[in-house]
């Protein structure tokens, strides 16, 4: 889809947190991701954690994946950003502003970004992993949630931009 | 929401309570005249619900988002976006899942248009009784592989696959159809045996002894 579609300007793909509090590492993994994008990195690092995610969320290291899918510069980069963002347990993968413990008052700066998100998929409301919401011209769809296989999306996608 | 559709999510929503009420009053009526009239009445109104059932759910399917109106063009949308709800039950191939896609709509809004003409309405009934079981178990089958997905029902508002999706469509839109389809059974051999001559009748013939 990135190549055919978004490549070429006819879709805008954008990506939402929505961390699930049963997944431990979950919180901690989209500040990463946060922090990369700040970088222009989403795109690698959203792939080594997709594809590496049996693995960190056993152990919980992330960063360890981040580092791989990164150039030495801009991992360096993406680690300043995420400075008062360390993992702190299971009381991190709260959203912030439901943690009262101490270390929540000086806070990680991405986490505005991903309760922004939260606050997005709760309207909704996302109930299901994954989860769309399509706009075209302005004109939200009806979320929808499930796999779709390629050739049924890119049919979908074909109907509306023939319009 | 227009009149149109305020009357067919009234009838997919209310239609079982009537009918269930005709079904009760057919019980409680001693004569059997007026047994058959009473059931033949609700079965007509019995065949517009279970009509209403099958065009609600062509007429959610079909209908262009919100922001289109209705056109050839949008109807190619609404029915690639169906595509994508029935590809996410994951059973089908792509292509299987496109020819489901564009063939339901239609033979939802035949089997609708049939019920409520009333022709043959034994056989639209349990034709719409065995689809409804067919959907019944496609919604389960989806919820039991952990799949938490928008039924793809096109009636009322969107829901997903599991209990609550189950239970609407036994209780409001199968068991009105299976009802149809016994009262319709039902007549039609009342009618066969009022028209074929007693047995009596038979036998009290000429005698050659």
């Amino acid at each position: 889809m990135i190549a055919d579609y978004v490549a070429s300007g006819k879709v805008y793909l954008v990506h939402h947190d929505f961390p699930l509090p049963a997944h431990m590492y979950g919180y901690q993994a989209a500040r990463w991701l946060n922090a990369a994008a700040r970088v222009g990195q989403f795109q690698n690092v959203e792939a080594a954690l997709y594809d590496n995610q049996n693995s960190w969320q056993a152990d919980g290291n992330i960063e360890k994946f981040v580092a791989a899918a990164v150039p030495a510069g801009d991992f360096k980069r993406i680690q300043k950003q995420m400075v008062g963002c360390e993992y702190q347990g299971p009381a991190g993968t709260k959203p912030a502003s439901l943690r009262t413990d101490p270390q929540a008052t000086h806070g990680c700066a991405l986490d505005s970004y991903i309760e922004q998100d939260r606050a997005l998929g709760m309207k909704i409301p996302v109930q299901a992993t994954p989860t769309y919401v399509i706009t075209y011209k302005g004109q939200k769809l009806p979320a929808g949630s499930g796999n779709v296989s390629w050739p049924i999306l890119k049919q979908f996608f074909d109907s509306l931009l023939s319009q | 929401m227009n009149a149109f559709e305020s009357s067919l999510l009234w009838l997919t929503n209310h239609g079982y309570q009537i009918l269930l009420a005709g079904l009760v009053i057919a019980f409680l009526v001693r004569k059997p005249q007026a047994r058959r009239a009473i059931v033949r009445a609700f079965l007509i109104f019995g065949g517009i619900v279970v009509g209403a059932v099958f065009i609600a759910a062509a007429y959610g399917k079909m209908k262009p988002p919100v922001g289109f109106a209705w056109s050839p063009a949008s109807l190619k949308i609404s029915l690639a976006w169906f595509a994508m709800q029935v590809d996410s039950y994951q059973v089908l191939p792509p292509r299987s899942v496109n020819a489901v896609a564009h063939f339901l709509p239609y033979f939802e809004l035949f089997l609708g248009l049939w019920l409520i003409t009333g022709i043959a309405r034994r056989f639209s009934a349990l034709l719409a009784s065995l689809s409804l079981c067919g959907f019944m178990i496609a919604i389960t089958s989806a919820y039991f592989r952990g799949l938490k997905i928008d039924c793809g029902c096109g009636v009322g508002p969107a829901e997903q696959v599991g209990p609550d999706a189950l239970l609407r469509d036994g209780l409001k839109f199968l068991l009105p159809a299976v009802l149809v389809v016994i009262g319709s059974f039902w007549i039609r051999g009342k009618g066969r045996a009022n028209e074929s001559p007693a047995p009596e009748m038979i036998s009290s013939g000429p005698s050659t002894n």
